[in-house]
């Protein structure tokens, strides 16, 4: 029996309820549930698990009995896991999923929740902008205390959002020279600027190539001057020179 | 970098320009690489007259350089033969005069304009002929020698802004490469080395054919004595423009001034026009990142270091102290009002991002990168507009790691949902934007993982080829749209009107595209 097990069960010294009531099997699935601790496990690892803990072979609707009772005892919860959202995960109910079945503060229910991070990324934006210079820790904190997000977020996450800022061209990593505009800050420290003449969500300037059809024509390597698709006949063309 | 696009722009811009024969002759060398006579009329099938024509126009207008390789050790009776070897750039340039005319337009008169126009028109020429063409365009009135000096100070003035040069030798020998050259030669990777070899054939022919640094720029009076004093002035200072002068050259020039006149052959330079065009590109790349005063800055930095140049992709400019950047933005109009803490505090700003690097309380320029990130700007523009802003997320991250990145991984960082990611990837490796590697893991339960990357190079030539075929194309649109104008004459000022439109559009769309293409070609 696993170590996890006894700790478990000294945690949850719960005289008269409903775990007494439990069966055998009920049993041999919550240990194996809550040896897995904040990871959660596969329905269908169960049933592997418990014939090498246990050399019980369990047959699958039995494994869905246990569950189905012990989900109504409250002992363990159903969660999604971001990598594979059709299966269905189990958890003990003693533990909150770990970051890698949830997806992390950026995730709701399984699924990358985009609403809550355009807010987030307005802000720090808004923040950034606002303060010129930004270091993580001043983002962090002022992210935190908007309370938008649902937990508190990590430098990590933060460093996320900002990361995905850079990646849109919409604020760029600096390295503090500890004079002038970053007076305040430690030589040599990352921090973060908002890129001038750019506003939040605004459409970078267009190249010169992306402004012309052929820059953006998925049927380019057809094309041939002569060909069935040529610059005198091409669609692309009527339409970008039609006033 | 010359693509296969390139070819077939360079051909249709030679046979809008000179006809089909001397495309044909042009289009041989171009996939061939260097040719003789001989092997021309045979590969063209035309006459060895026709040949030979086409090749003296093309030698006019400074497309098609002649050369004798040095007999090499088998002794190779062919070997010895005059080649030919066409100078792609030079005729991808020609879209560009209306550039260079503006060019010359901002910093000199309206005569050294008419001057240059007369050059780029015609591709060389004597200062007798550019002296006869003044004549025939000015009145008629004035004497010969009065036109001759005038052109020969709108010469002087061209020469030293370097806008002018003296063309080359007309058939120089071709030293053998030395041993650094045909070392690095070697290593390069098999299929990169043809393309190569061409190139740097390209660069040891023009070496050799290039007049010396001192005499470039120089043009020796007719009768120095007589020459009045404001002319002698000028022409002292061209003699500045040369950095080692050979004295016994200098003193045969001086010997045969009157018979220069007539033989003397002057041209464009073009180095120089794609050298303050290449600044041009990198201020307004730095515009669109940076405020005003660093812009100062850099353009202060640029006019400063600019004539210690020596070839137009230097990847850094010469070092420059904080005072004499100073002392040079102060020169300019809107540099006085400029403290010397501004200026410090935009060298800050412009070193990070590096776009000029400090070492030693003295800056330079880093050329590589600003162009660098223009040519970066204009892919992820493409990658934009063509699949979406997830998947230019994409490639940004992949085009700044620089290496493999597994697509959970790639998914994490960009924000976006996991399982839309490897379709966006998927999307943009099938139209080679991206490399991929599958990761083939044995045991456990998930057996393989993909990994992309972006390669820049191979991206690089990618566009370059899709933009060429773009020019291509926006070309064969307006003479379409133009031969469509002939026949609509008679229609309605309304039709007119929208005709004028697009024919508009198509050139300044032209214009702004070369400036791209320049970005990922010339510099």
């Amino acid at each position: 029996m696993s170590r996890f097990q006894g700790a478990n069960a000294l945690k949850r010294k719960r005289p008269g309820s409903a775990s007494d009531a439990l069966t055998d099997h009920d049993q041999a699935v919550l240990d194996v549930i809550r040896s897995k601790q904040d990871m959660g496990i596969y329905q269908r690892d169960i049933k592997r698990e418990i014939h090498i803990k246990n050399g019980i072979n369990l047959p699958d609707p039995a494994i869905t009995k246990c569950l189905k009772s012990l989900v109504t005892k409250n002992l363990i919860k159903e969660v999604k896991n971001i990598q594979s959202r059709g299966k269905k995960h189990f958890i003990s109910v003693d533990f909150e999923p770990s970051n890698e079945i949830t997806g992390g503060a950026f995730y709701n229910e399984g699924s990358l929740d985009t609403e809550m991070i355009a807010q987030l990324r307005r802000l720090c934006w808004n923040h950034i902008n606002g303060l010129q210079i930004a270091t993580l820790e001043a983002v962090t904190e002022y992210i935190n205390r908007t309370k938008v997000p649902k937990v508190q977020l990590s430098k990590q996450e933060t460093a996320e959002l900002i990361g995905a800022l850079i990646l849109d061209n919409e604020v760029m990593e600096v390295k503090s020279s500890g004079t002038g505009e970053f007076a305040s800050i430690p030589v040599g420290k990352v921090c973060y600027k908002c890129i001038s003449k750019r506003a939040h969500g605004a459409e970078p300037k267009v190249g010169a190539f992306a402004s012309i059809p052929c820059g953006v024509c998925p049927r380019i390597s057809y094309c041939t001057p002569d060909g069935i698709i040529s610059p005198k006949t091409c669609v692309y063309y009527n339409k970008w020179l039609d006033f | 970098m010359v693509t296969q696009y390139g070819i077939k722009y360079a051909v249709h811009l030679i046979t809008t320009h000179f006809g089909d024969l001397v495309a044909k002759v042009c289009e041989c060398l171009l996939r061939r690489g260097p040719l003789t006579l001989q092997a021309l009329v045979k590969f063209t099938e035309l006459s060895s007259s026709q040949v030979k024509n086409s090749l003296l126009v093309l030698i006019q207008h400074n497309c098609v350089q002649a050369f004798l390789p040095e007999p090499g050790d088998h002794g190779d009776a062919d070997k010895l033969n005059t080649q030919y070897i066409v100078l792609f750039d030079n005729i991808i340039h020609r879209w560009r005069f209306p550039k260079f005319l503006n060019i010359v337009s901002e910093k000199l008169d309206e005569q050294c304009v008419k001057l240059l126009e007369g050059l780029l028109q015609h591709g060389r020429l004597t200062l007798k002929q550019m002296s006869d063409r003044d004549r025939a365009r000015l009145d008629q009135k004035e004497g010969e020698d009065v036109i001759l000096d005038a052109t020969r100070a709108n010469l002087i003035k061209l020469l030293n802004a370097r806008f002018v040069e003296r063309c080359p030798a007309a058939e120089p020998v071709l030293a053998k490469p030395t041993e650094e050259e045909s070392s690095a030669r070697k290593r390069g990777p098999k299929s990169a080395k043809i393309l190569e070899e061409n190139e740097t054939l390209e660069h040891r022919v023009m070496d050799a054919a290039a007049p010396s640094e001192a005499l470039r720029f120089l043009l020796v009076t007719q009768t120095e004595s007589a020459a009045d004093g404001g002319l002698d002035e000028s022409n002292t200072s061209s003699l500045k423009a040369g950095v080692k002068r050979k004295s016994d050259a200098l003193e045969s020039e001086t010997e045969s001034g009157a018979a220069d006149e007539q033989v003397l052959l002057w041209r464009a330079n073009f180095e120089e026009f794609m050298r303050r065009l290449r600044h041009e590109a990198c201020i307004v790349n730095l515009r669109a990142r940076l405020d005003d005063g660093a812009v100062i800055v850099l353009r202060a930095m640029l006019e400063a270091t600019r004539s210690a140049e020596k070839k137009v992709k230097t990847e850094h400019s010469v070092p420059l102290s904080l005072n004499s950047i100073y002392e040079e933005v102060i020169k300019s109009v809107e540099g006085r009002n400029i403290t010397f803490d501004r200026v410090r505090a935009s060298l800050v700003q412009l070193s990070c991002p590096p776009f000029v690097k400090a070492i030693n309380e003295s800056y330079s320029i880093d050329f590589k990168k600003i162009i660098e990130l223009a040519q970066s700007d204009e892919v992820e523009s493409v990658v934009l507009k063509r699949y979406g802003s997830d998947a230019c997320k994409m490639f940004r991250l992949l085009s700044n790691t620089g290496r493999f990145v597994e697509t959970d991984k790639i998914a994490d960082s960009t924000l976006i949902e996991k399982k839309e990611t490897p379709m966006v990837l998927y999307k943009l490796w099938k139209d080679d934007y991206l490399h991929m590697e599958k990761l083939q893991l044995t045991g456990t339960r998930q057996s393989h993982f993909l990994l992309w990357k972006v390669k820049k190079n191979t991206i690089r030539e990618h566009v370059l080829d899709e933009m060429f075929h773009a020019a291509l194309n926006l070309n064969l649109r307006l003479a379409y749209e133009v031969e469509q104008e002939k026949e609509l004459l008679s229609l309605s000022q309304d039709n007119r009107d929208k005709r004028l439109r697009k024919v508009k559009l198509l050139s300044q769309s032209q214009m702004k595209l070369d400036d791209a293409i320049m970005i990922f070609h010339d510099f």
